[in-house]
């Protein structure tokens, strides 16, 4: 079983945030976004918040995309004080529907039992031979308690720009790189990455 | 209802009548079922639940609109609720305080950051550039996970 360390009672550290909205390229996106330029019907779902640049470049990559912003949802049922479980009713997709899921660090806002649920509702939903990407922060989350959440901002040659999104709030949850490869185990790795800014990037196949 | 003339574009000469296009609006304290056909703008802030059809024109669904139809339009803006999808010959706005579930068909969109979506999105699309992957995904694989992970060397790689 995979564990988690919830960060708590330390104030936001601006540090933390200039260090890490520096922008990176993301080979784990080129990657990913490479994998569907053979398909003629491919689908895509972005589970991060809702970005008006990753909408229309996703567009212009893939056939369909899908957005679902489960972030603001998590938040709003926490407002309203609903069980955490209750949220996965919005990925209400059809089996093997998508070709490939973009998590972002979306893992790093839930405990261990709500990554498993997530997990195996993406193990549903995507398609056999499908692509999961996923990011989680790097060690220095550590010292920092609900530090801001931040959008993914794609622009151009797949450099992601980390965009604060100051409205939502959830807690956070460090991992060690073992720890998401067990709990992704109903699908293969197949690449990973460390970027400078301490952000891995991870790409798991389901066979 | 109300029909009120508006400028089609704030620069262009208050005397040319061509630059002068009619927009209805319907209201707050309205609600329509059935279908809406129509040559001319529409904003809703009211409620309406059917089929639009403003082929050639624009439709607005304003930020007290609730709207629940299949849409069909030139150019269609939601600041307000709407479930149904949207046909657009061209470009679909977004507002940040919009709440959308749907199937977007257009040609372009614009999305504000924090709208409340849940959305299929199909644009029309430009030539393909292909992407060369630096790597290819059949290449490597990551560390198991009772393995050290990240080592440097090997599978996982570190980039700036």
């Amino acid at each position: 079983m995979a564990t988690s360390a919830i960060v708590t009672n330390r104030s936001l550290d601006n540090t933390y945030i200039e260090d890490f909205s520096a922008d990176y390229a993301s080979d784990a996106l080129r990657l990913f976004i490479a994998n569907f330029q053979q398909l003629q019907d491919s689908q895509v779902l972005d589970i991060g918040p809702v970005c008006g640049d990753n909408i229309n470049f996703l567009a212009q990559q893939v056939k369909r995309i899908y957005v679902c912003d489960m972030f603001t949802r998590l938040d709003r049922d926490k407002r309203k004080g609903l069980q955490s479980g209750r949220v996965w009713r919005h990925l209400d997709y059809p089996a093997e529907t998508f070709d490939g899921i973009l998590l972002w660090d979306l893992c790093d806002r839930l405990d261990d039992r709500e990554v498993g649920r997530l997990v195996d509702l993406c193990h549903t939903m995507i398609k056999q031979g499908g692509i999961l990407m996923l990011s989680a922060l790097g060690e220095q989350v550590k010292d920092v308690t609900q530090p801001v959440i931040n959008c993914f901002v794609i622009k151009d040659d797949f450099r992601l720009y980390l965009r604060p999104q100051p409205h939502l709030h959830l807690p956070l949850y460090g991992r060690q790189n073992r720890d998401v490869l067990s709990m992704l185990a109903p699908f293969r790795p197949v690449k990973s990455f460390t970027c400078r800014n301490g952000v891995r990037e991870f790409l798991f196949r389901r066979d | 209802m109300r029909k009120i003339k508006s400028m089609k574009n704030d620069t262009s000469p208050p005397s040319v009548m061509d630059s002068m296009e009619e927009k209805t609006i319907i209201g707050e304290n309205i609600s329509i079922m059935g279908d809406v056909q129509g040559e001319e703008d529409l904003l809703i802030e009211g409620s309406v639940k059917g089929k639009i059809n403003l082929e050639k024109h624009h439709l607005t669904v304003g930020s007290k609109g609730q709207v629940e139809a299949e849409i069909q339009a030139e150019n269609v803006t939601i600041s307000g609720r709407l479930v149904g999808n949207i046909n657009a010959m061209g470009k679909v706005e977004i507002m940040k305080e919009a709440d959308f579930n749907g199937e977007i068909k257009a040609k372009r969109i614009s999305v504000e950051d924090g709208a409340y979506l849940k959305a299929v999105i199909e644009l029309e699309r430009g030539p393909q550039k292909k992407t060369e992957p630096a790597i290819r995904l059949s290449d490597h694989t990551v560390s198991k996970p009772d393995k050290e992970p990240f080592s440097p060397a090997g599978e996982t790689e570190k980039r700036k």
